[in-house]
């Protein structure tokens, strides 16, 4: 009996050691695992009005290179109203966060949001040019 | 040592089980009273309304030695409307699942706030649907219901149900609205007018509906009168008609009573206390079947919801519902 009790111990005592040494994996201030990535871009990108649904007909234009998206919206669109949605390269984050409605109605000034990268190291912003169709 | 334990501990396991096992579950066939009883159930569902009826199911019976029932009735806190009835059929259901009726008495009568139906027929057993429509005194307020039987052999039975709220707001419904016709709307009457009609509500018309085919996503609109121009193209405003109405644009928010399908969603009056339109906006375009647009008229006096249940773009034309809220 005593040798299975100091069986039983033991094991307990290696387990609680080989989990009090295991290294947290990394997360940055918003609990989100930084990997080793290092892509950093928007690979679609979409305005949904008061609705919930699309505002545009066709698909938004992403220029990684010049680090712009273009789209336009169907006319009579709500443009104090919008809720954009990004599509990011794996492990990316948005910043700032859309957390409400965006006001897109100024069309003369483009709101920009900026892709970081998994690895944290790369940051890109893009510009997003609203256009209304006429 | 380890044996002693083993089998000390396998012995303790199987007791247990065996106790647990064993205990025995005592059943007896439930008796039924031998009295007079009733039971009663709201079947309506969603807010109640004013001029909307609130169905209940009454049952009563006793058995077929102590006599028979020779009267239902309902007593309502506050009296319904003329068109509330007590049912003077009792129902059951079909193997089909339909509803039949089986006539136990003369319709009913209202006195006041209590509905009667007196039995005629020598019945034992019934079910009768009671249909409570509020009127505007109950608008607002709180109504409980007392539902009571009578059997020939002296026995009464009663039970009592509620509180109901009677919601604030307001409904219409079908209001058939037209590019060429009735394009004026006004929340305060609830009602459209056409051109002719409009310069003499011109001080409440709070919408105008249109459709167009450019460019493509016009369609069908509600459009505030104060709107930019280019919202209300080919559309000659009657004198006065200038209201600035917020509005905002949502799809399928299918309330049930508006949109009478199987959606069990339904408006109620804290969706427009609680409702937030923000700046709003005056114009809302391509709108269809199972869309909903949700309205502040210019003086904050009401807010509505008005739902899309049918669009013909041939014929451009549709048909509106209306919920409206009074704020102040």
């Amino acid at each position: 009996m005593k040798k299975y009790i100091s069986a039983v111990f033991m094991v307990m005592f290696f387990a609680t050691i080989w989990m009090g040494c295991k290294k947290d994996s990394p997360v940055d201030e918003d609990g989100l695992l930084i990997t080793t990535r290092a892509e950093c871009f928007v690979s679609s990108f979409e305005m949904l009005g008061s609705d919930h649904l699309v505002t545009h007909g066709k698909s938004a234009t992403i220029d990684t290179a010049a680090q712009t998206i273009k789209i336009t919206v169907r006319f009579g669109t709500d443009l104090k109203k919008i809720w954009p949605r990004f599509g990011l390269a794996q492990d990316c984050k948005l910043d700032p966060k859309i957390t409400t409605w965006v006001d897109f109605s100024d069309l003369t000034t483009q709101r920009s949001w900026t892709v970081i990268s998994g690895n944290r190291q790369v940051k890109k912003t893009y510009k997003v040019f609203v256009t209304v169709e006429q | 040592m380890t044996k002693k334990f083993f089998r000390y501990t396998t012995t303790l396991a199987a007791a247990a089980l065996m106790f647990a096992s064993c205990s025995d579950k005592d059943y007896a066939v439930p008796q039924p009273k031998n009295e007079l009883q009733n039971d009663a159930i709201k079947r309506s569902i969603g807010p109640s309304l004013v001029g909307r009826a609130m169905e209940f199911a009454y049952a009563m019976a006793l058995p077929a030695d102590k006599g028979k029932i020779v009267s239902a009735q309902v007593e309502a806190s506050i009296a319904g409307a003329p068109t509330t009835y007590l049912e003077h059929r009792s129902f059951f259901t079909t193997g089909g699942g339909l509803d039949s009726g089986v006539v136990i008495g003369n319709p009913s009568e209202n006195k006041d706030n209590i509905t009667t139906v007196t039995f005629s027929k020598d019945t034992m057993a019934a079910t009768l649907r009671y249909y409570y429509v509020p009127a505007e005194a109950a608008r607002g307020k709180e109504v409980s219901f007392k539902f009571t039987a009578r059997a020939s052999n002296g026995e009464t039975v009663t039970y009592n149900l509620g509180p109901f709220k009677v919601a604030n707001m307001e409904m219409k419904l079908d209001i058939p609205v037209s590019d060429a016709g009735a394009k004026y709307i006004s929340i305060t009457d609830m009602a459209a007018y056409n051109q002719a009609d409009a310069p003499a509500h011109a001080d409440k018309i709070d919408l105008v509906y249109l459709y167009r085919t450019t460019p493509a996503s016009f369609g069908h609109a509600l459009v505030a009168p104060a709107a930019d121009p280019k919202y209300l193209p080919g559309i000659t405003l009657p004198t006065g008609v200038n209201r600035n109405t917020k509005l905002m644009k949502v799809w399928q928010l299918r309330d049930q009573q508006l949109a009478r399908d199987q959606f069990g969603v339904f408006i109620d009056d804290a969706d427009f206390q609680q409702l937030n339109i923000g700046e709003g906006i005056n114009y809302t375009l391509g709108l269809a079947k199972d869309y909903g647009v949700w309205v502040e008229t210019t003086d904050g006096k009401y807010r509505a919801y008005i739902f899309v249940n049918a669009a013909s773009n041939p014929n451009k034309t549709a048909t509106l519902s209306i919920k409206r809220y009074t704020m102040k």
